[in-house]
C-alpha cells in the first residue's frame, strides 16, 4: 500500500465514497425487489384463476407460526438499526452484540421456517411428492408458489446472516468504526429488504382468506 | 487543510443519528399493525374482499415505515426516496397491465 514516492493513484482504493456506495446498495436492491415483483404478479395472476383453490390451500399455512416469523423478522430488523446508531455513536461493543441479536433472530426464522416445511413434506405437499400430484391445479400452483417464493427468501435469510457475520467479523477487527460504517448501514439495507419482502409473503400466503 | 475540515464538518452534519428511542417506536408501530392485520385476516374471514385490500393496505403502510425510518430514507437524500418510487411506480404499472390483459380474456 505504501507507496515510496508517496504517489498514490487516483481510485486506487485509498479514497472512499460512503455516498456512491449506498447509491450501489440501492440499485441493487431495486433489482432484487424486481425479482421478487415478478414472482408477486405470477402469484396474483393465479390467483385470480384459481380463487377457490387458493382460498382452500392457505388454510393449511400455519398462521401462527407466520406470525411469529413476522415479530422475529421485525424485532431483527430494529436491533440491526439500532446497531448503525450504536457504531455512529462509537459504541464498538453494543453494535457487535446487536449484530449478534440479528444473527439470532436470523437463525430463529430459518428453525421456524424449517419446522413449517417439513411439516409440509411429511403431509407430502411439496411438488413432486405422490400427494402433491394427486391435488388439483389451483391448489399444487398455491404450493409450487408458497415453496418457490418463500424457499427464495429464505435463501436470502441465509445470505443476510451471511453478511451480518461478515460485518460482525470486520467490526471485531476494527475495520468498521464510528468513522467508516458503510458496511454496516448496507448490511442493514439488505437486512431490511429480506424484511420487506416477508411483510408482503405473510399476508399473500397465510392470511389472505 | 482548511478545505478538508470544512468538508468533514459538512458531511457530519448531513449524518443524522436515529435515537434507540424511535427505532423502538418505530417497532412497536410496525408490531401493533401486525396484530391488526393477524386480528382483520381471522376474525375478519367472513368480510372476504375486504380482508385482501386490508390486509395489503396494512402490509404497504408496514413497508412505507419500514423504508421511511429504518431504511433511513427520512434522512437521507431525497433522491433515494424518488428513485423508489420510480421502482414502486413501475410494478404497479406493471401489475396493473398484467390485470387488465387477464381480466379481458
Amino acid at each position: 500500500m505504501e507507496h515510496a514516492s508517496g504517489f498514490v493513484l487516483p481510485n486506487s482504493g485509498h479514497n472512499r465514497d460512503a455516498e456512491a456506495s449506498k447509491m450501489g446498495m440501492w440499485l441493487f436492491l431495486f433489482t432484487e425487489l424486481l425479482l421478487f415483483g415478478g414472482l408477486f404478479i405470477v402469484y396474483m395472476v393465479y390467483r385470480m384463476i384459481n380463487h377457490e383453490a387458493f382460498l382452500l390451500s392457505s388454510f393449511e399455512l400455519d398462521v401462527t407460526m407466520g406470525t411469529i416469523n413476522t415479530v422475529v423478522l421485525l424485532v431483527s430488523s430494529m436491533t440491526i438499526a439500532m446497531s448503525i446508531t450504536a457504531i455512529q455513536k462509537g459504541n464498538i461493543k453494543l453494535s457487535v452484540n446487536l449484530l449478534y441479536a440479528t444473527l439470532a433472530a436470523a437463525i430463529i426464522f430459518m428453525v421456524i421456517k424449517y419446522f413449517e416445511w417439513s411439516s409440509k413434506i411429511h403431509h407430502g405437499l411439496f411438488p413432486g411428492m405422490d400427494y402433491y400430484e394427486s391435488l388439483p391445479k389451483g391448489e399444487g400452483l398455491f404450493f409450487y408458489l408458497y415453496f418457490f417464493m418463500t424457499g427464495l427468501h429464505a435463501l436470502h435469510i441465509i445470505i443476510g446472516a451471511v453478511i451480518i457475520g461478515v460485518v460482525i467479523y470486520r467490526t471485531k477487527k476494527g475495520l468498521v468504526t464510528s468513522e467508516k460504517y458503510t458496511l454496516t448501514e448496507n448490511a442493514g439495507l439488505y437486512w431490511h429488504l429480506v424484511d420487506l419482502i416477508w411483510i408482503y409473503l405473510f399476508p399473500l400466503f397465510y392470511l389472505i382468506h | 487543510m482548511e478545505n478538508k475540515n470544512l468538508h468533514n464538518t459538512e458531511n457530519h452534519k448531513e449524518h443524522h443519528i436515529s435515537s434507540y428511542k424511535d427505532h423502538f417506536s418505530t417497532l412497536l408501530a410496525l408490531l401493533l399493525l401486525t396484530v391488526v392485520t393477524v386480528v382483520v385476516s381471522v376474525f375478519g374471514a367472513d368480510l372476504r374482499s375486504l380482508s385482501v385490500a386490508t390486509a395489503l393496505l396494512i402490509a404497504t403502510v408496514k413497508v412505507v415505515v419500514v423504508a421511511y425510518y429504518f431504511m433511513h430514507l427520512k434522512y437521507d437524500m431525497k433522491l433515494y426516496t424518488w428513485l423508489v418510487v420510480l421502482v414502486a411506480v413501475l410494478f404497479v404499472a406493471f401489475t396493473a397491465l398484467t390485470s387488465i390483459e387477464y381480466f379481458n380474456r
